[in-house]
């Protein structure tokens, strides 16, 4: 087995699919890419056993074979190399002989045999997401999903697909997004709980991608299909939590405001806030928003003004700044709204402007409740 | 202070002396909240609905009471004795406990400290007061009640127990109407009985208050002059003018009652986490309903808001005559405070 290729260009590949690897595995043929070479198509894969992701690549070669390559020291070694051609050849001492032009290096290989083998999804159901839009479904939600393992659902993102639209909702039961899609359909409606890594691996291949992305799913697991790229995980099991019942339905009180403006202002008043609750508090009356925080432990305090455009009563509630920054900072409107009802009732956050077509967000988070 | 309100009433108002009256409730509806004695000549008390009232003695007069008046003389009584203690318990607006063991003037008899402060009263107010003197707030209380009106008992150590062995059960502080049959009927009507029962005995029939009662009667009463009693709960209620049966009308009474709560709440400065709503229906049942939540509450809607899903959980059995919210678990609680200044704030979460 032998076969040539560029350097930056399996470099490139093998950074994405390192994203898979786990950094301490209990199965010691994880810490290795497994080459499956087919004259001059190379298929190289990573797993994790709830992951498995792989890219095909094209080398110069007329051999066969397949070999598990240690997968940090490769790394380590190529990140080295400016752009070059390398030649591995696999010799008998069951080692992988790599050329550059500075030299020659020896790697220890396993058995590609060894390498756990994907899943195959029998039976799927499909539908086909460009993947950018994916790409900011993922990043618009994913921030909001838990990291409880008593409640592992909420660790992952909920996928609904209908004919009507796509829906995309994380949550960890403080604060909730909603991304819907209504200019993309699904042939039939399904839903499923993605967990948090294979997404996140998503998200960073394809931003800004206008490709087509293969989704194939069923009941357990889903297979994510572009280029010469695929994706295959374990999905989480159960059932996820009724969101929408928890989105209030009405909400009388209304804040429209200036996303950038209120955002500096959550950031620098939450300097102030408990170092336990990130508490900043809401006050609105009028035309006049008043945030203020507090740290009575250290005796600080901070107080903001800003003008807003305000219907409804009078009214005082407290979030946490943390959430308020991340929501904020995960929508790029101009100005946004935040709907209330009650102080002891989620705020309702939507963008106002800055959509696309077809687009739609709603982003919830519960207030923490002011003791005064 | 005897007859409080009514002789607050009699006081400002020279064309009621001498008649009895009643303060609080009207003809129709209500109940009386203080009877002038002329008027408890007839049989009228307080706590008597005013149908009753009337009925007993038909010349009786019905006066509005005005709370602000009367806070405003119980806050000159009250600094007539702090003149003399700072151990200072007050009960309601018009009775406290004072602890003179140690007071101001070092005068180093109660009985006539309790001369004096009636002549104090009398004085500066124009109302009479009764006072009781004795070892412990109990006996002291019992004692008040001697030599109503305009009068006080002094009970020396060395009487107290002849005292309570004589002492008719009806007249204990803390047997009522229903504590005093439930007595007879166990055959104890003076002190003397209740003293040659056992504890254990008290106790099974009386639950808690039977060790209460069998300490007291043994002029045994540990409880201290507590010049701060913290607040436990704090409610509003109201009484209709007729009787409701629909919700719609009842969720506008329980906004303003929730209001009134919030007002109260500001006033004293304290938040609660369990909100009762207390329904009394047209055949005086009382039912009460609770919720606590994970947090504290000062706040109108969220008061309402609760109190409306407590209305809400059960259907009315019966037309509704009283409405009521209360919040306790208040964050005066001694033990709360210490954990209270930690959880200062509480993250809510949704309710999946």
């Amino acid at each position: 087995m032998k076969f040539i290729v560029s350097s930056t260009y399996l470099l490139k590949q093998l950074q994405i699919l390192g994203g898979v690897i786990n950094n301490n595995n209990t199965l010691p043929i994880l810490d290795n890419f497994l080459f499956e070479l087919k004259q001059d198509e190379l298929t190289v894969s990573a797993s994790d056993l709830e992951t498995t992701m792989s890219a095909k690549l094209k080398v110069e070669s007329d051999s066969e074979g397949a070999i598990a390559v240690p997968a940090r020291l490769l790394l380590e070694t190529l990140k080295t190399f400016p752009e070059q051609p390398l030649t591995f050849v696999v010799e008998d001492n069951n080692t992988i002989e790599l050329s550059s032009n500075h030299g020659k290096y020896a790697l220890a290989y396993a058995d590609g045999e060894e390498f756990p083998n994907a899943v195959e999804l029998n039976e799927p159901s499909s539908t086909i997401v460009q993947g950018d839009v994916l790409a900011t479904a993922i990043s618009k939600t994913i921030f909001a999903s838990g990291n409880d393992d008593l409640r592992p659902v909420m660790s992952g993102v909920f996928f609904q697909f209908s004919t009507e639209g796509l829906t995309f909702v994380a949550t960890d039961a403080h604060k909730l997004v909603k991304y819907s899609r209504e200019d993309v359909s699904a042939s039939q409606a399904a839903e499923f709980i993605m967990p948090k890594k294979p997404l996140n691996l998503l998200k960073g291949i394809l931003a800004g991608s206008e490709t087509d992305v293969l989704i194939e799913y069923n009941e357990s697991n889903a297979k994510f299909t572009f280029e010469d790229t695929q994706l295959i995980c374990r999905l989480i099991d159960g059932k996820y939590p009724n969101y929408e019942a928890v989105i209030p339905k009405e909400n009388p009180n209304k804040l429209v405001i200036d996303r950038s403006q209120f955002l500096s202002s959550v950031k620098r008043v939450s300097i102030f806030s408990n170092k336990t609750t990130h508490q900043v508090r809401l006050k609105i009356a009028g035309a006049e928003l008043n945030i203020s925080a507090e740290d009575i432990d250290y005796s600080n305090k901070a107080e903001e003004r800003l003008t807003c455009s305000y219907q409804g009563d009078d009214m005082q509630i407290g979030f946490n700044s943390r959430f308020l920054t991340e929501m904020l900072n995960n929508l790029n409107a101009n100005e946004v709204q935040l709907e209330m009802s009650l102080p002891n009732r989620a705020g309702i956050l939507t963008p106002v402007d800055g959509l696309d077509e077809g687009e739609k967000i709603t982003m919830l988070v519960m207030p923490v409740m002011l003791n005064n | 202070m005897d007859a409080f309100y009514a002789s607050v009433e009699q006081l400002d108002n020279p064309d009621l002396r001498g008649k009895p009256i009643a303060v609080g409730g009207n003809e129709e509806r209500g109940v009386v909240a203080a009877a002038s004695y002329e008027a408890r000549k007839f049989g009228v008390r307080s706590a008597m609905s005013s149908m009753v009232a009337k009925r007993n003695c038909p010349e009786l007069i019905f006066v509005k009471p005005r709370f602000d008046r009367y806070i405003e003389i119980s806050n000159q009584i009250r600094e007539i004795f702090l003149e003399y203690t700072n151990l200072v318990e007050p009960l309601s607006l018009d009775e406290a406990y004072l602890d003179v063991t140690e007071n101001k003037k070092g005068n180093p008899s109660a009985t006539m400290i309790a001369q004096e402060i009636r002549q104090k009263i009398k004085e500066k107010t124009g109302l009479n007061a009764s006072a009781g003197i004795s070892l412990n707030k109990f006996i002291a209380k019992v004692a008040s009640d001697i030599n109503k009106p305009n009068g006080q008992k002094t009970v020396p150590p060395e009487e107290v127990e002849e005292f309570l062995e004589k002492l008719e059960i009806r007249k204990f502080h803390g047997v009522g109407k229903v504590t005093a049959e439930k007595m007879f009927q166990l055959g104890i009507f003076k002190g003397i009985q209740l003293k040659q029962k056992s504890e254990e005995f008290l106790t099974e029939h009386f639950g808690k208050s039977g060790s209460h009662y069998y300490n007291v009667v043994r002029g045994v009463h540990t409880s201290e002059v507590k010049p701060n009693r913290i607040r436990k709960s704090l409610g509003a209620e109201r009484t209709f003018n007729e009787n409701i049966s629909s919700e719609i009308f009842m969720l506008e009474r329980l906004e303003n009652i929730a209001e009134e709560i919030e007002r109260r709440l500001k006033k004293s400065k304290v938040a609660g986490k369990t909100v009762t709503l207390k329904i009394k229906y047209s055949d005086f049942t009382l039912h009460t309903r609770s919720k606590t939540l994970p947090y504290f509450i000062a706040n109108k809607e969220v008061i309402l808001d609760t109190a409306k899903e407590l209305l809400y959980q059960e259907k009315m059995k019966n037309s509704v005559r009283l409405l009521g919210i209360s919040l306790s678990n208040l964050n005066t609680d001694k033990n709360v405070k210490e954990t209270h200044k930690k959880e200062i704030a509480m993250q809510l979460k949704f309710e999946f």
